[in-house]
């Protein structure tokens, strides 16, 4: 495989929590620019996935490499997203206690040094950017409202636009529709897939319709390794897929 | 750059503090030295240490608070940098006495001659100089902040481990501090102070003049804690409070944010504490006793915590209500303080300047239209909580 | 002592000295000491050595009264008497028996004099009536006395009572002695050597002086004996001093353990921070000063059984204090631990400032049961009982809060509770009842640490406070939420702390253990033993 294609590269990761192995021998590959979904049952080890990428977790075993050299497994959640990986939760986590502009703000990319950001002060680019944002998330009429205050769904797009702001190299979205009304599904789709025109996405979801209007490459997870990886077609059509989705 | 932050720091509420401080500042010495003794408007002569007294106070809960209440830090152990301070400029004090000391020796205090020390130790060097005394003022905690903190903050250790460990660190100083051949004067601490920068300590004139530098030191604090606190910075250590590890993942390294807080808040309190020491004219190892840190804790919270006005407040209200309980009813004042904490935080977890601004903001929407009512920046209840990491 | 053995040793000194004949004895010693005031010094002397061949029990006592001056001619009736000044006169008794005669003035009496020379052949009268007693007790303790004094003098009279030592234990102590003297008077190297061995086989700090006594002037030869025998004793008494040091340590754990395990309960299950720990075990102590109290007053009889009325007592009171508490203040405060920190904080000066203002400031006496008081000897070590009943009584507790929580109903609640409190209160877990009951126990515990707390603390109203921290180390080292956990923990630091004091001083190793506990918290965030997975990480 050439380093120069691969963004992210995984391989015979295991991760065991008191003798349970929620990660078995998982490898996966994410290309630039490229829009990948992982979907899989409850429990199939996504999320755990997207914590050992990002420095929550260390893993037991295996490769974590980033842009080809980097090893994930030596760096922490800070250095990890320093170095471009953003991510969105599964539960929508912003900072209760700052407007939404706030929130914004906070994930601009910008120095994120102690001093740097004492004597910060936004300029012209900075406010034209975060007002973008506030129109792609909807936000707008919110923007100084806290975040404590929105609604679920509301909390999604916030975060979604926090990773926007973060400019990272590749985004990590966990379930990022749960919550969300149909039109805003099918909106999310547009953007995430906008957005995997310059840098890599990777959505977990199990909303199959959001997944179809991805029109992305499959990777199907259970038991926390690889079942199958293709179409969403190919992959739905695979008995083992059925049957770890059907059989539980 | 820096001037934005400062003029930022100078909003609307932080100008009418600072011009209260100024007032106070000149006011109190002014009616105390210039007014005839009697005068209905005079400041008596033993309410300007006294007053003084709750200023030092006041610094130390704003010290307190910064690290508390904006960046959910729960330190027991503010009061170890309060007495360091303390002592840093004690030992200024001491050098200050030079022969007049009861064993007239020329250079060492009275408690190492006591002792049968022959020199001076190493570490009292250059105490006799007033700009190094100062220096370490603040040097002498922010060193032992930043230490501490380096190592905890490191390692992650939050929420009431980091309080726990935070008083276990003032208890061992207290107990370090109470032994003779620390050199610190063990029990009875640094007393019988003679003069301070040639001026004689007891002196009217020199009281005025040390309230009027701890209302002036206070302001201070207070311009730096705003600059912080309305800046991004504010914000970031804000997030900390209420998210640590979401804040990790935005790329901010939460471990020299904390660090940052928590040595810029030992300083302040080291600041305090010197101060605090000419006026009250002693400084011993009970200071450094967890309840007392304990105490300052309930003065910010008094007042509202996450405020900066608030721990002003609280500290002298409780201050001046110890004073006069303890005149009165002395058995009863444990009671009260005791009262006071679990009263607080049962019924007034904003403190009273958060709840006075929740009532004025509620107030303020009630005649606003609907749609604007979402802007009060009103933080959320109990938003001081523990870091509820993300789940997934 | 064999109680068999010592009937035969009875039976056997009967025999020797023979049941006829001892009305003629009691006719010599009599008469002897009618002989005493006669004469002059030498007489007298020979006189001495009469009394001591008789080997009548009741000489030795005579013999010292003489020594001490004591002994008088009671002119009037010519009887030997001994007398001591009582108000204005003197109070005589007979010099053999002992039976008390009245009071006389001093001038009927007058003093039987004795001189240096004499008084040395009385201590060797009086030794060899010991050494040769028929009580073998008695010879025990002059053996033993001979071992400290180490009398040259004594030699001859030591070897003559080895000779027909029979008693195991007494020969040993004898022998023992005699290589004392040997040691320091001029013999062959052959028997020095011999002697060296035999002290470095006793192996205790007396031995230690006397070898090390003997050093300076013996022969090259038995100097490097000697070096060997003292390097030998000092390696057991290291040994023995480390047996001590842990058992000092062992015992301060067990206290630690006592006080830290209700706050274990309570942080490790509800994560609540009871700052008001302290003050319930202060609460216990209290309780068994009132009930001593109550006892002293109405029903002196019962004191060896305070403690157990006080134990249930402590528990109940405690325990209803801890569950208004949590359904007072901490039911309110869930989830914001740092709130409750300081609430309880707040609590625990009004219970202190409670306890002030009901009992006063100053310390309380609490006695110990007579079961509870003394000491004894275990090999090289010195053990009080009050120490080790706690010892016993923290691992009681442990145990039975063990079987508490892995075997009952409430225990396995609790535990679902501890791993997931939303979950088990859906399964229909009653979690506020829990709670109250889990506070009550935690609390409970602590008011029974007060109780054993009692018996070797001060009871003061700051008893709590001087506990509070080392508790919190105890179970912050240990680790949050396992008992195992707690009583490592606490055993741990009570060794250390004991190992660490002779070395540092109290006080330094104290700071020594905090600074300890500070950078280990750095490394191990959750203690030793932490709980894993994701309920922690919330
Ligand atoms: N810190 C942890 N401690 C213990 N078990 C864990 C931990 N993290 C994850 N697990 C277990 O690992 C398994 C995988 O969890 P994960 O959250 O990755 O699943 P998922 O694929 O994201 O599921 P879902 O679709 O429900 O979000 C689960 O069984 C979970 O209980
Ligand atoms: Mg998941």
């Amino acid at each position: 495989m050439s380093d120069r294609q691969t963004l992210l590269y995984l391989d015979g990761v295991s991760v065991s929590f008191d003798g349970f192995k929620a990660i078995n021998n998982l490898s996966l590959i994410v290309g630039h620019r490229e829009l990948q979904a992982i979907i899989g049952p409850n429990g199939a080890g996504k999320t755990t996935m997207m914590d050992i990428i990002t420095g929550k977790t260390r893993p037991d075993e295996g490769e974590v490499f980033f842009e080809g050299a980097i090893d994930l497994t030596r760096l922490d959640e800070t250095a990890i997203a320093e170095l471009g990986i953003g991510r969105k939760f599964q539960k929508p986590t912003v900072f209760e206690s700052h407007t939404v502009w706030d929130n914004l703000a906070l994930a601009l990319k910008k120095p994120r040094g102690v001093f740097s950001t004492w004597f910060y002060h936004p300029s012209q680019e900075d406010v034209a950017r975060l007002d973008e944002i506030l129109d792609i998330i909807r936000l707008r009429p919110r923007r100084d409202a806290l975040a404590a205050n929105l609604s679920h769904g509301q909390k999604q797009w916030l975060e979604i636009g926090m990773l926007l702001a973060q400019d990272p190299k590749l985004l990590l979205v966990d379930e990022p529709v749960a919550g969300m009304t149909d039109a805003e599904t099918v909106e999310t789709a547009k953007l995430l897939k906008e957005i995997a025109r310059t840098r890599s996405v990777v959505v977990v979801e199990h909303d199959m319709s959001f997944v179809r209007d991805l029109a992305a490459r499959v990777t199907v997870l259970a038991e926390g390794s690889v079942l199958a990886q293709g179409s969403l077609d190919h992959v739905s059509a695979d008995p083992r897929v059925i049957e770890s989705y059907l059989g539980r | 750059m820096i001037t934005k932050t400062l003029l930022r720091a100078l909003d609307g509420k932080a100008l009418w503090v600072l011009a209260a401080l100024l007032l106070i500042a000149i006011a109190v010495p002014a009616s105390n030295l210039a007014l005839p003794s009697g005068h209905p408007l005079r400041v008596p002569d033993h309410f300007v240490p006294l007053l003084g007294k709750y200023l030092t106070y006041a610094m130390l809960a704003l010290a307190l608070d910064l690290v508390w209440g904006f960046c959910g830090i729960l330190s027991l152990g503010h009061g170890a940098f309060f007495a360091l301070g303390g002592y840093a400029m004690g030992m200024y004090l001491m050098r200050q006495i030079g022969d007049r000391g009861v064993y007239a020796h020329p250079i060492l205090p009275d408690f190492m001659v006591f002792l049968n020390w022959k020199e001076l130790p190493w570490f009292w060097y250059g105490f006799d100089m007033f700009w190094f005394s100062a220096v370490m003022v603040v040097v002498a905690p922010g060193l032992l902040a930043f230490v501490f903190g380096w190592f905890a903050f490191r390692s992650r250790v939050t929420g009431v481990y980091l309080s726990i460990i935070t008083q276990a660190m003032t208890y061992a100083l207290m107990l370090a501090f109470f032994r003779n051949d620390m050199g610190f004067g063990g029990n009875n601490g640094l007393t019988d102070f003679k003069d301070i920068l040639g001026a004689p300590i007891q002196a009217g004139t020199t009281r005025a003049a040390l309230f009027a530098a701890s209302a002036v030191a206070l302001g201070l604090c207070f311009l730096v804690c705003s600059a912080i606190v309305n800046s991004k910075l504010g914000k970031v250590l804000v997030a900390v409070r209420d998210a640590e590890s979401r804040t990790r993942f935005l790329g901010y390294r939460v471990e020299r944010y904390k660090l940052f807080a928590f040595t810029a808040s030992a300083m302040m309190a080291g600041l305090a504490g010197a101060l605090y020491v000419p006026q009250v004219g002693i400084i011993n190892p009970g200071e450094f006793a967890p309840a007392n840190s304990i105490e300052i804790v309930i003065w910010t919270a008094v007042g509202g915590r996450g405020t900066l006005v608030g721990p002003i407040i609280g500290a002298v209200l409780v201050n001046a209500g110890k004073s006069w309980f303890t005149g009165l009813f002395p058995e009863f004042w444990l009671f009260a303080l005791g009262g006071l904490f679990v009263a607080v935080t049962l019924f007034l977890p904003r403190g009273i300047v958060g709840t006075l601004a929740d009532a004025w903001h509620a107030m303020k929407a009630r005649h606003r239209p609907a749609s604007l009512e979402e802007g009060s920046p009103r933080p959320p209840k109990g938003s001081a909580r523990m870091d509820p990491s993300p789940a997934e | 002592m064999h109680p068999i053995r010592l009937i035969l040793t009875l039976l056997l000194a009967l025999l020797l000295t023979g049941a006829p004949g001892a009305l003629a004895q009691a006719d010599t010693v009599e008469a002897l000491v009618r002989a005493l005031p006669e004469g002059g010094y030498s007489e007298r002397e020979k006189v001495i050595f009469a009394l001591a061949e008789t080997g009548d029990d009741r000489v030795a006592r005579l013999l010292s009264v003489l020594g001490e001056g004591d002994l008088y001619l009671h002119e009037a009736d010519g009887r030997v008497v001994a007398a001591r000044r009582s108000g204005e006169g003197y109070a005589i008794s007979d010099a053999l028996s002992g039976e008390a005669l009245g009071t006389v003035e001093k001038g009927a009496l007058e003093k039987i004099r004795v001189n240096n020379r004499l008084r040395r052949a009385i201590d060797g009268a009086i030794a060899q009536l010991t050494l040769m007693s028929p009580r073998a007790p008695v010879r025990l303790s002059a053996a033993r006395n001979l071992l400290k004094t180490a009398e040259p003098d004594a030699l001859d009279l030591l070897d003559k009572a080895l000779a027909r030592e029979s008693d195991a234990d007494v020969r040993r102590v004898m022998e023992q002695a005699r290589a004392a003297i040997v040691l320091k008077t001029e013999t062959s190297v052959e028997e020095q050597l011999a002697a060296v061995e035999m002290l470095a086989e006793r192996g205790d700090r007396e031995a230690l002086a006397m070898l090390t006594g003997a050093l300076a002037g013996a022969a090259p030869p038995v100097q490097s004996a000697l070096r060997s025998g003292i390097a030998s004793v000092e390696r057991r008494l290291a040994l023995w001093d480390a047996l001590q040091n842990v058992w000092y340590g062992l015992s301060l754990g067990s206290v630690l353990l006592l006080a830290a395990i209700g706050l274990a309960i309570t942080f490790g299950v509800m994560g609540v921070i009871n700052m008001a720990h302290g003050e319930i075990v202060m609460l216990g102590a209290y309780t068994t000063f009132a009930v001593q109290q109550v006892i002293r007053t109405s029903f002196p009889g019962l004191f060896d059984y305070s403690l157990a009325i006080a134990l249930p007592l402590a528990f109940l009171i405690a325990a209803l204090v801890g569950i208004a508490i949590e359904r007072g203040i901490i039911r309110w405060l869930y989830g914001r631990p740092l709130e409750t920190l300081l609430a309880t904080w707040g609590l625990s000066l009004v219970l202190q400032q409670t306890v002030r203002t009901i009992f006063g400031p100053n310390n309380r006496e609490v006695g110990n049961p007579a079961w509870m008081s003394g000491a004894f000897e275990l090999g090289g070590l010195s053990i009080t009982w009050n120490r080790l009943w706690i010892v016993a009584f923290a691992l009681f507790v442990f145990a039975v809060l063990l079987a508490v929580l892995n075997r009952t109903q409430l225990g396995l609640q609790m535990r679902a509770v501890t791993q997931n409190r939303r979950m088990a209160s859906a399964m229909g877990i009653r979690t506020p009842w829990v709670d109250a009951m889990t506070f009550g126990l935690g609390s409970g515990i602590a008011g029974m640490a007060g109780v054993a707390l009692s018996q070797i603390d001060n009871v003061s109203p700051n008893l709590g406070q001087s506990y509070i921290i080392d508790s919190f180390m105890v179970v912050v080292f240990g680790g949050v939420g396992n008992l195992w956990g707690t009583l490592v923990g606490a055993f741990t630091l009570g060794v250390v702390n004991k190992f660490l004091e002779p070395y540092a001083g109290a006080v330094l190793g104290k700071i020594l253990i905090l600074v300890f506990i500070i950078l280990f918290i750095q490394r191990r965030p959750r203690g030793l033993f932490a709980l894993k997975g994701r309920a922690v990480d919330a």
